[in-house]
């Protein structure tokens, strides 16, 4: 009887100090969103283990100024503008044994950015623009609108073979086949919606014609053939008198300038007899 | 009776008049044939992203061209010395405009290795080789000028298409661009035509160096035809390795390309790797451009003058020696406006000696003899331009380090310009023993036969301080 009591209380005292032991913590904010500036705390409560220090993580990377070795249980991170590059989760990590950590999820519109905000492609090829985004969380639903006299008018996918958009969360493409002149050049809306909201960026698409460097071609190789022209029918021109003056100078020194050169001072040193 | 340089059977140059002409047409056919490799590389991400190649695939275009352009060498000069220039001029021009146009239809990367890399390359060759054959055939006192005019082609076209070129590429595509420049470089042929013979066409002596020019034409013909084939098959010439001269000269000047081209590829990054924002590190290499169009004339200008003209192989290899400490001076360099400084000086050394780079070939050789040097020349040449950047690039890979790339580049470049001075200094020495000995030897032919007495090689010829090629246009210039 008496060994049974004082299993029990063994059993039990085991179960409460574990019970007490089990470390939390408890986080203020549990969640930012859609706010300018914030200030993240974390509070380790329940434990009795050695705190060796704490940091923050940011998205897996840790936030170097926020290292610290005071074995503090209330850490505090200010984030003091928040923008679409510093929303993601941060962990507030206790190094404790074994390491303690809990989540705060910052959450901010997303940033949407076209790759390249004037496209260019060729007539009847087909026409590629992308947009990026930034941000945490990542857009879930993404639309296409062409802007057509002030209004938007939505691009839908798979019902005609002239659009087709493939979208991920981070990135999405438009691609028009079978470019047009007169249609399809125009102000392209991308636009990426998450569960704070929506935002959105244009992309200007310019088409050019298939021949549109014909005729600077066409132009620059008649300006070559004047220009061989006009040199040839200058040179046929002058050719009876140029031959005959150059055969002149020419020969001269070949044959009959021997006496001539022992008068010029400077062949001195070649004719010396 | 010997006959004496082959030069007597030429006229003499003319130093002026429609040369300035033939310069300018130079110019245009220097400046497409250096400046095109480079400025192709605008194009290159748009094809990469068209044709769905690799960045290594796509950059092999350029090696390509510019390797075909250094090795069709000595295919130009025969084609040279047995056509002349305007053909081979005019030829190259139609090749390089019929390259870019095909390649502006290329629908894979092979294609494209094919059109601009292998014709585009060829037709450049000929182009290069024939100016400055052309060039060693019209000038002879103001041929360090003229060879400056002309080498200018390559700054001034390069800082004239590049901007263009981006242009065309916003407005027209790659195609459209292709389109465009395949029509541009047409000018070659208007080039071509500036360069009007020297000689007629036809002469015997143009193409049978060698034979004998007692043969009558009539039944001669068919046997000169197939000694033109014999030469022609010889052209690659090792006897030319036999010329102390040459050799020195080849040798400085391999060791001098193994190192020149590696710091322009990789001043970008390095000035990027000391925290210079991308459009200024970009700006050097203007800059650098821009001085080197400036220098090169001016570099043909010093060179002509009677001070240095005899000693222009000195002055090629004070500049070889200016190129390389610069190089080594570079790495420490910390700050943006000694990178700027440093792209002026370079622009001086690189215009510097690329100003006198044929020109001392042509003092070496002789306007007979260039036509096959230069395609040797071209042709050896080839290697180490296309082993430079890569191997300074693995020392940039296995260091992680620019500092060590300059310093290979400039030691080279220094080493090649202290080989060239002091085995210059010994070639004269010896060239002053052997005159020496001929004088004495040729005494007795030289009172019955003036014209022999000056019938002496080329070399030495011209290390009389050019005085006697002087004296003899004088002496023909008096009215007979």
């Amino acid at each position: 009887m008496k060994l049974l009591w004082a299993v029990g209380a063994l059993l039990l005292s085991c179960w409460q100090a574990s019970a007490s032991t089990a470390p939390n913590i408890i986080t203020e904010p549990t969640e930012v969103s859609n706010q300018t500036s914030a200030v993240l705390r974390c509070n380790l409560t329940e434990s009795n283990l050695p705190i060796k220090g704490s940091h923050w993580v940011h998205n897996g990377k840790v936030i170097e100024d926020s290292k610290s070795t005071e074995a503090s249980a209330s850490i505090v991170l200010s984030l003091n503008k928040i923008t679409h590059n510093s929303g993601g989760k941060y962990e507030c990590v206790f190094l404790t044994e074994p390491e303690v950590k809990q989540t705060i999820e910052v959450k901010t519109l997303p940033h949407v950015g076209a790759h390249k905000h004037s496209e260019h492609a060729n007539e009847n090829d087909k026409g590629v623009m992308v947009c990026n985004s930034h941000g945490y969380p990542l857009p879930t639903d993404w639309t296409w609108f062409k802007e057509e006299e002030g209004s938007q008018k939505p691009i839908i996918n798979g019902t005609t073979d002239k659009y087709e958009i493939k979208s991920t969360p981070n990135k999405t493409t438009l691609t028009i086949n079978d470019l047009s002149m007169e249609n399809d050049i125009g102000d392209y809306v991308c636009s990426g919606t998450n569960e704070l909201g929506t935002s959105s960026d244009k992309i200007h698409l310019r088409v050019r014609s298939r021949l549109a460097a014909l005729w600077p071609f066409l132009g620059i190789v008649a300006e070559v053939i004047i220009l061989v022209t006009i040199i040839f029918i200058y040179e046929k021109r002058r050719k009876p008198d140029e031959i005959n003056d150059d055969d002149d100078s020419g020969s001269a020194p070949l044959k009959s300038n021997s006496n001539a050169n022992h008068k010029d001072k400077n062949v001195r040193q070649r004719n010396s007899n | 009776m010997s006959p004496g340089p082959a030069d007597q059977s030429e006229r003499k140059p003319l130093d002026g008049g429609w040369g300035w002409m033939v310069v300018v047409g130079a110019h245009i056919s220097i400046g497409f044939a250096y400046a095109t490799p480079k400025v192709l590389s605008i194009f290159f991400k748009e094809i990469q992203e068209d044709l769905g190649a690799s960045f290594s695939e796509i950059a092999l275009i350029s090696s390509i061209m510019l390797a075909a352009m250094y090795a069709g060498g000595p295919v130009s000069s025969a084609m040279v010395n047995r056509f002349g220039s305007r053909p081979v001029v005019i030829v190259g021009g139609l090749m390089c405009g019929v390259s870019m146009v095909t390649a502006s239809f290329g629908t894979s990367i092979i294609y494209l290795y094919f059109c601009i890399g292998v014709i585009g390359g060829c037709g450049l060759s000929l182009n290069l080789n024939a100016s400055l054959i052309i060039i060693s055939k019209y000038f002879l006192t103001k041929r360090p000028l003229a060879n400056g005019l002309a080498m200018a082609g390559s700054p001034v076209f390069l800082c004239i298409l590049a901007p263009f070129n981006q242009y065309l590429l916003d407005n027209f595509g790659w195609r459209g661009s292709l389109l465009i420049l395949g029509a541009l470089m047409l000018h070659c042929c208007v080039a071509g035509a500036l360069m009007r013979p020297v000689t007629p066409p036809h002469t015997p002596s143009s193409c049978a160096l060698e034979m004998t020019v007692e043969e009558q034409p009539n039944n001669g013909k068919t046997r000169l035809k197939r000694s033109c084939m014999k030469s022609a098959k010889t052209f690659l010439d090792l006897s030319f390795f036999k010329d102390r001269g040459f050799v020195i000269y080849l040798i400085g000047n391999i060791m001098f390309i193994f190192g020149a081209y590696a710091p322009i590829v990789f001043l970008t990054a390095f000035a990027i790797s000391k925290g210079v924002e991308e459009y200024s590190a970009a700006y050097l290499l203007s800059i650098m451009g821009f001085v080197d169009m400036f220098v090169r004339p001016g570099t043909g200008l010093i060179a002509n003058s009677k001070w240095i003209r005899p000693r222009i192989q000195y002055f090629f290899s004070f500049a070889m020696v200016f190129n390389g400490t610069c190089h080594l001076l570079c790495p420490l360099i910390e700050s943006y406006a000694f990178l700027v400084v440093y792209a002026v000086f370079f622009g001086i050394g690189f215009g510097m000696v690329f100003a006198l780079i044929f020109e001392c070939l042509m003092d070496l050789m002789g306007s007979q003899r260039f036509p096959r040097a230069v395609g040797l020349v071209t042709i050896i040449e080839c290697f180490p331009m296309l082993l430079g950047p890569p191997a300074a690039g693995l020392l940039v890979d296995i260091y992680g380090d620019y500092r060590y790339l300059f310093f290979m580049c400039g030691s080279v470049i220094l080493t090649g310009g202290i080989f060239l001075f002091v085995m210059n200094i010994y070639n004269y020495h010896m060239l002053e023993k052997e005159k020496q000995n001929q004088v004495r030897a040729s005494e007795v032919e030289m009172k019955q036969t003036p014209e022999a007495a000056m019938g002496h090689t080329e070399p030495e010829a011209q290390e009389k301080n050019g005085v006697l090629r002087d004296t003899r246009s004088e002496s023909a210039e008096t009215p007979n």
